[in-house]
């Protein structure tokens, strides 16, 4: 995770070089904010990571750990298969492509959507 | 020896709706590969209806319309539901092999994702079903061009929601491959120890985040404009039609970095197993391709020089500057295969082709990134044969090379040699003879996207050499295409690693079962399957 948040320090303070380098020489507002969205996107991620490495405890970041140390930890349960992806994703697309069809395909999709998510709100509780 | 236990909910299946129900890494990354394949086929049949009209001037084989909706398919085709996505797929299958992890760390958004991709471009394609046709703006869609007084068919439309989303989609897969990466690396896989595919992904990741939105904040605006009376790109109503480009190259430009991070990776995989050396300079190829993914984020706007509207010298500096982490790349493969002990297996081959066109395409970036050559090769066939040399000689021959080489491991049997040189020479003459003339035709002063040019000077030759070009590239296609064909009938067992490569896929079976490994090697280098190979040699002395 140190790489990680070291990446994402790095990234968001070249970002906020750049956009004040480019605001400078350009004094173009669309990129300058498109540049100030970038740093602010880094940055906060790079906030994130630091109040989160301080829980994290990997496996992978320790360059002496054995395949035997971690033996019988259960890393998380894994579903093989679920109906949720291809329902959810045919809703997102009813609801772009009734924006352009028809109004009623949308209505649909947008019905869908709730539908799943009350539905996996029932199943992770 | 095992790292950690999955709970295993269902056992396997093997029938259609285990497919559509699957959330399996491996199976998700399979299905994306053959959708993107799928995808390719069909905007190379209309790169082939392209190249027929224009094998001769005043042809008419297909009328002017058609000829808009058939460049504006064909190159969206290609960059949004081809080369990126197919990158996705690889990784997709790849990434938690690499770095010892049971499965992605989110499966089902993995699967909604795949799901997304191919309904989406599903819709851009239906386009072609509605009375006006499919979207005929390019793939670029302009503003004004794409707005409801020009471009007024639902063809448009649905060309939007189509790549709006799947450009959702990439995002989340982006997200889903950096959380995979960051927390689910096996005992002892240290960031500095995953393969450099790996590393390439997680770059490219970090552009698809920073960069997609973009692309989704512009289509949305485009959207309400056509659909909503909004006026965004609209100056008569306070809107500029400058703002599309500003959002859209700074989407698009990183994009052309989406589509090739992830293939220096394939290279970097490759080469060395081929060289039988390790890869030289790992650090510098990771820090290389972070510079780029950081470089590319200033330079969208020397896709604007002639608009007089922006900075020139500061995107012409920035984009030179990515030149030298590329060529830092390039100096480490070479340095790779220098003294090493070379052999042409197809993969190998191309790989070398892709460092040979690569090579060729990313010389003409430099030049364009001049502005006085930029204003000089703008909107002409030179800007169309730089592109094709990066994305057609670079990214579809490192697609194939990968094809070639992680072929045993996805389905346990290996795609035929001789068949593979066969494609590999097809598709590198045919390639060179489709684009190499193009530059000329541009120098000519030949403006893409026409539907026709001058019948006196030498274009009607370079036209005709290229289109015969475009075919050789079809029988090079429809050559891999027989080769998948009989490998499919060929049982000889293929082995965990046939290539005696490096990464830690190759420790498990061909192919892999449910969750991946039943035992993994120790890791204490980048290279822990040569080491287990090598019990003799002491690891430790590396990183």
């Amino acid at each position: 995770m140190k790489v990680g948040l070291r990446l994402f320090l790095s990234s968001g303070a070249f970002a906020i070089v750049i956009a004040v380098v480019y605001w400078l020489l350009a004094r173009e507002p669309a990129g300058t904010i498109l540049l100030g969205f970038l740093a602010f996107a880094l940055s906060f991620i790079a906030g994130y990571m630091i109040v989160a490495e301080r829980e994290a405890d990997l496996w992978g970041d320790d360059a002496q750990a054995k395949n035997t140390e971690a033996v019988g930890e259960v890393v998380g349960t894994y579903s093989v298969r679920s109906p949720l992806p291809i329902v959810s994703a045919a809703a997102l697309t009813c609801v772009g492509l009734g924006l352009v069809v028809s109004p009623t395909i949308a209505v649909m999709g947008i019905i869908a959507i709730f539908a799943l998510g009350a539905l996996f709100i029932v199943q992770s509780s | 020896m095992t790292t950690a236990r999955a709970t295993l909910a269902r056992q396997p299946r093997a029938d259609l709706l285990s497919w559509i129900t699957t959330t399996d890494h491996k199976r998700i990354g399979i299905l994306y590969l053959t959708t993107s394949l799928v995808y390719f086929g069909v905007a190379g049949l209309l790169a082939l209806a392209i190249r027929t009209q224009l094998a001769r001037p005043a042809n008419d084989f297909v009328g002017v319309h058609t000829y808009a909706q058939l460049f504006t398919l064909h190159g969206t085709a290609m960059i949004f539901l081809f080369v990126a996505p197919f990158a996705l797929g690889l990784a997709n299958f790849l990434l938690p092999l690499q770095i010892g992890a049971p499965d992605m760390a989110f499966p089902r958004l993995n699967a909604t994702s795949y799901w997304m991709f191919l309904f989406g471009g599903l819709v851009i394609f239906a386009g072609a079903a509605t009375n006006e046709g499919a979207a005929a703006t390019g793939w670029t869609a302009y503003a004004p061009l794409s707005e409801i007084k020009i471009s007024t068919g639902l063809g448009q439309d649905l060309w939007i929601v189509g790549v709006f989303i799947v450009s959702v989609a990439t995002i989340l897969t982006s997200i889903n491959f950096i959380t995979t990466v960051f927390v689910y690396r096996a005992p002892g896989m240290t960031m500095w120890r995953i393969p450099i595919f790996a590393w390439e992904m997680v770059a490219t990741s970090l552009l698809i985040f920073m960069a997609f939105p973009a692309l989704a904040a512009d289509l949305l605006l485009l959207f309400v404009d056509r659909n909503f009376g909004g006026h965004a790109f609209d100056p008569a109503y306070g809107g500029s039609a400058l703002l599309w480009q500003h959002l859209f190259w700074f989407f698009g430009h990183p994009e052309v970095y989406v589509m090739i991070l992830p293939y220096f990776g394939v290279i970097s995989e490759i080469i060395p197993v081929f060289s039988r050396k390790p890869i030289f300079g790992y650090t510098g190829i990771v820090l290389a391709a972070f510079a780029i993914a950081g470089l590319s984020m200033g330079v969208w706007a020397h896709h604007m020089f002639t608009t007089g509207a922006v900075d020139d010298p500061f995107f012409s500096f920035m984009s030179f500057l990515i030149a030298v982490p590329t060529g830092v790349k390039f100096f480490d493969w070479i340095a790779t295969m220098w003294g090493g002990s070379i052999s042409f297996e197809t993969p190998m081959l191309f790989a070398l082709g892709f460092l040979v066109n690569f090579l060729l395409g990313g010389i003409t970036g430099v030049m364009i990134a001049s502005p006085p050559i930029d204003f000089q090769a703008h909107q002409s066939y030179f800007i169309v044969a730089h592109m094709h040399y990066v994305l057609g000689g670079g990214s579809l021959f490192a697609i194939f090379a990968a094809l070639f080489f992680w072929w045993p491991k996805m389905f346990g049997r290996k795609l035929r040699e001789g068949l593979g040189a066969w494609s590999f020479w097809l598709l590198f003459i045919g390639f060179n003879v489709t684009f190499l003339p193009m530059h000329f035709m541009g120098l000519e002063g030949m403006p893409r996207r026409v539907y026709t040019y001058d019948a006196t000077g030498v274009l009607p030759l370079l036209n005709a050499i290229a289109t015969a070009g475009s075919y050789l590239m079809a029988i090079g296609v429809l050559v891999f295409l027989w080769n998948v064909v009989v490998s499919a009938f060929d049982r000889t067992p293929v082995g965990d690693d046939p290539w005696e490569a490096n990464s830690l896929e190759w420790a498990t079976t061909s192919p892999p079962p449910e969750y991946n490994f039943d035992r993994l090697p120790p890791i204490r280098s980048d290279r822990p399957v040569f080491d287990a190979r090598h019990p003799e040699r002491d690891p430790s002395a590396v990183r």
